[in-house]
């Protein structure tokens, strides 16, 4: 008798250990990668390649934090890597310095930072509406409609770059004050001669608490879960999907926006192919992190992890000595399984 | 309610657009250019609204005012033919371009639209936004609608194939076809006697850059070796998978610098991975882009630096795209501003950011790609075409190749004594 709750208590205890380890995989994935990379290359560990990862993933992160907002509607959004593209190439373009060579608009002296700042969030936001709106008015899937947008904005992105004194030219040639304010650095971790942490990332930082605030402590934030899980029960509470729909396309394409301008100095030279597929990683980035295309799941912290491990894989595979080819079968390997084990979860429940 | 609010949407997102509009438009009368750009525009549209209404007017069935109507239009349109076509003859272009985006290609693009608007032939631009099938549609619907001179940046330059299947479907319509910028093979030009190619000769910018940086390094050894182990680290930034620029470029650049350290009894330039299993780091979407480089260099910088005797000395990057997202990731880091830390960086096509990067001596060097030289070339031979001569008329001075007819427009070094 007592032999026999044991064994039950124990195949109870044994299973539940493998659905944690199960649940929790992906940052399990993660920390053996990490372990294995450190190993065979000790510079991994050091400061400086440790703040170059928290940049690159600060850097990806807000495009990520935009997306999965659509997501969580069930939805998707193709058009980002364009909206960044063009938002940066404007962006870029307002800001070149005086003496910048083929400088675009050679009478215009750089606007204030801020403000150019805000123009390039209304413009990201202005495209969300845009997307919002079809996909609200018409009950069309985003799908469709980020792709036609993103097709469009790439002729209005082509456009953009022909016009003025720069013909086609990548517009480069950045304010020094711009270029400070984005990549420069206030902070420095006080080992050797200082490394520096590029000042986007205390931005990026911030706007994920902020997209937190949004998505979990705002009325919002609360309507537009309930509107991905189940969108007549979200009709019939009253809530307004319209307007939720718009919202949330707003604040993705906002999110965009303030890339585009963050992107235009951290790469300092701008052409059509800013922002290039974009999308497709912040995408990936999500469904790695547990935003889920069923609609209504998803966490910022599950983004977070999900760029940061995208990120890790394009820093630590050259770094093991790993063929550059083989970077694309692993990071589908790594979207297939998460998603796999994500959804595993799900069912379970049902 | 919800009618309410779809309609203050609509407000809003017109008032954006407008909003857009003007502020697009306020900065076009900056540009004095833009002006001839929408003339060229409304041009263009006045032109389609005529067919639209002739079309129209067609099917209607009350055609005693609408015969009138179309035959005005038809006088009109005669004459609007007088002013603008008939000196080009019924010349009617089509000119694909492998991708828009790219940075190089769109500046041969505006002097090529300047050149053929000044020659007042018709022609029409075409993107392939990097996808071959995408262009050789478009060429074959091209040729369909009445287009008589093809002029082709082909987008696939590791094989053959695509470039043969264009010049076929050129030959079947007997129509000549100029090639441009991305090297298509002796066969597809000789196997067409009205095929031509415009272009430069792919290794010489490797060559080139290579010499330039093997001087650059004989000169400057002592203050480039940072580690002073008596051996230059480089890194160099591919553009491209089996593109034959990119492969040109990647291999003779080393290869050159490395022959002019040997000659001057130097090491010979080491990769910064010794790990590597190639000996350069690709742009994996193939874009030639700056971001790509700038991801990888700042990734480099986060494991190589001086402190740990590491540090690359040396950026080789195939093309000024690049360079300049290296140079920004360096940048970042605090190299190559004002105070005395530098990497050379040496790029390939002198864009004007580029020259102005060299000049503000935050870049080295870089090899000077002709667009204008490349455009003027094409539209000589666009030229011979519409006065009815031989394709290749004329063209004995230009450095045109042996047994087949591919004219080079030759590179030149751009470094800080450039013009």
């Amino acid at each position: 008798m007592n032999s026999s709750t044991d064994l039950k208590k124990q195949s109870f205890d044994s299973k539940r250990i493998i659905n944690l380890l199960i649940n929790n995989a992906l940052i399990i994935i993660m920390l053996i990668l990490v372990v294995y990379v450190a190993v065979t290359n000790r510079n991994f560990l050091q400061p400086a390649s440790l703040v170059n990862l928290l940049s690159l993933t600060a850097a990806y992160l807000p495009v990520a934090l935009g997306i999965a907002g659509c997501i969580v509607l069930t939805g998707t959004d193709l058009s980002a890597g364009r909206a960044v593209g063009l938002t940066a190439c404007v962006a870029a373009s307002l800001l070149q310095a005086v003496d910048a060579p083929g400088k675009m608009w050679p009478n215009l002296k750089p606007l204030p930072i801020w403000l150019v700042l805000i123009i390039s969030v209304l413009i990201g936001a202005a495209i969300g509406v845009f997307n919002g709106f079809w996909v609200a008015k018409f009950k069309l899937h985003p799908f469709i409609v980020t792709l036609a947008t993103q097709l469009i904005l790439y002729t209005v992105l082509l456009r953009y770059v022909q016009l003025g004194e720069s013909r086609g030219q990548s517009i480069s040639g950045l304010d020094n004050g711009y270029r400070e304010f984005v990549a420069g650095s206030l902070v420095k971790l006080p080992i050797g001669k200082g490394i520096g942490i590029p000042n986007y990332v205390w931005y990026s930082i911030l706007l994920a608490i902020l997209m937190w605030f949004i998505w979990n402590k705002t009325v919002f934030g609360k309507n537009m879960f309930a509107l991905g899980s189940n969108e007549e029960a979200a009709r019939v509470s009253g809530i307004n999907v319209g307007l939720t729909t718009v919202a949330v396309f707003a604040l993705a394409g906002a999110m965009y926006g303030y890339t585009g301008f963050i992107e235009a100095a951290r790469i300092a030279s701008n052409t059509p192919n800013t922002g290039f597929n974009y999308e497709l990683d912040a995408i990936a980035a999500c469904v790695i992190g547990g935003v889920s295309f069923v609609g209504g799941i998803g966490k910022i912290s599950g983004v977070i992890i999900g760029v940061l491990l995208l990120r890790l894989i394009f820093v630590a595979l050259p770094m093991v000595g790993m063929d550059q080819q083989l970077q694309y079968a692993i990071k589908g390997g790594i979207i297939l399984v998460a998603c796999a084990l994500d959804m595993r979860k799900y069912l379970v429940k049902r | 309610m919800k009618k309410l609010l779809a309609f203050m949407l609509v407000l809003v997102m017109s008032f954006g657009l407008v909003a857009c509009g003007t502020g697009e438009e306020k900065k076009k009368e900056e540009a004095t250019k833009a002006a001839t750009e929408a003339a060229k525009e409304e041009k263009t549209e006045a032109a389609k609204e005529e067919k639209e209404e002739k079309t129209e007017a067609a099917k209607e069935e009350d055609k005693k005012e609408e015969d009138k109507k179309a035959d005005d239009k038809e006088a009109k349109k005669e004459e609007d033919k007088k002013e603008e076509a008939a000196p080009a003859g019924e010349l009617n272009i089509g000119v694909f371009y492998y991708d828009f985006a790219d940075a190089y290609i769109a500046t041969v693009r505006s002097e090529m639209d300047k050149m053929l608007d000044k020659m007042g032939v018709e022609y029409k631009n075409y993107d392939a936004a990097g996808s071959q099938p995408t262009q050789t549609d478009s060429i074959k619907s091209a040729i369909v609608a009445g287009a008589n001179l093809l002029i082709v940046n082909v987008v696939e330059t590791s094989s053959e194939d695509a470039a043969k299947e264009i010049a076929a479907a050129a030959k079947d319509a007997e129509i000549p076809v100029i090639f441009f910028n991305r090297e298509v093979t002796n066969d597809v030009v000789n196997g067409y006697e009205k095929a031509a190619f415009v272009g430069t000769d792919a290794p010489e910018a490797g060559h080139l850059q290579g010499e330039m940086i093997g001087d650059y390094l004989v000169a400057n050894f002592k203050d480039i070796d940072l580690n002073g182990d008596g051996k230059i680290s480089y890194v160099m930034f591919k553009g491209q998978e089996g593109n034959a620029e990119a492969e040109a470029r990647t291999q003779f650049a080393v290869e050159d610098a490395d022959k002019i350290l040997k000659e001057n009894k130097l090491e010979a330039l080491a990769y910064y991975d010794e790990n590597a299993d190639s000996k350069f780091l690709v742009d994996k979407d193939g874009k030639w882009s700056a971001a790509a480089a700038n991801d990888y260099m700042s990734t480099i910088l986060g494991s190589y630096s001086e402190e740990q005797n590491n540090m690359v000395e040396l950026v080789i990057a195939n093309n000024d795209e690049m360079a300049l997202g290296a140079l920004s990731a360096l940048q970042n880091a605090g190299y190559n501003k004002e105070d005395g830390k530098y990497i050379p960086i040496f790029g390939v096509d002198a864009t004007e950011t580029a020259q102005g990067k060299i000049k503000a001596g935050e870049m080295v060097g870089s090899v000077k790609q002709d667009n204008v030289g490349m455009a003027a070339t094409i539209t000589q031979l666009v030229q011979n075409i519409k006065d009815g001569k031989e394709l290749m008329a004329g063209t004995e001075e230009l450095n045109v190749d042996k047994d087949v007819d591919k004219i080079r427009v030759p590179y030149q070094k751009w470094t800080a004594e450039s013009k």
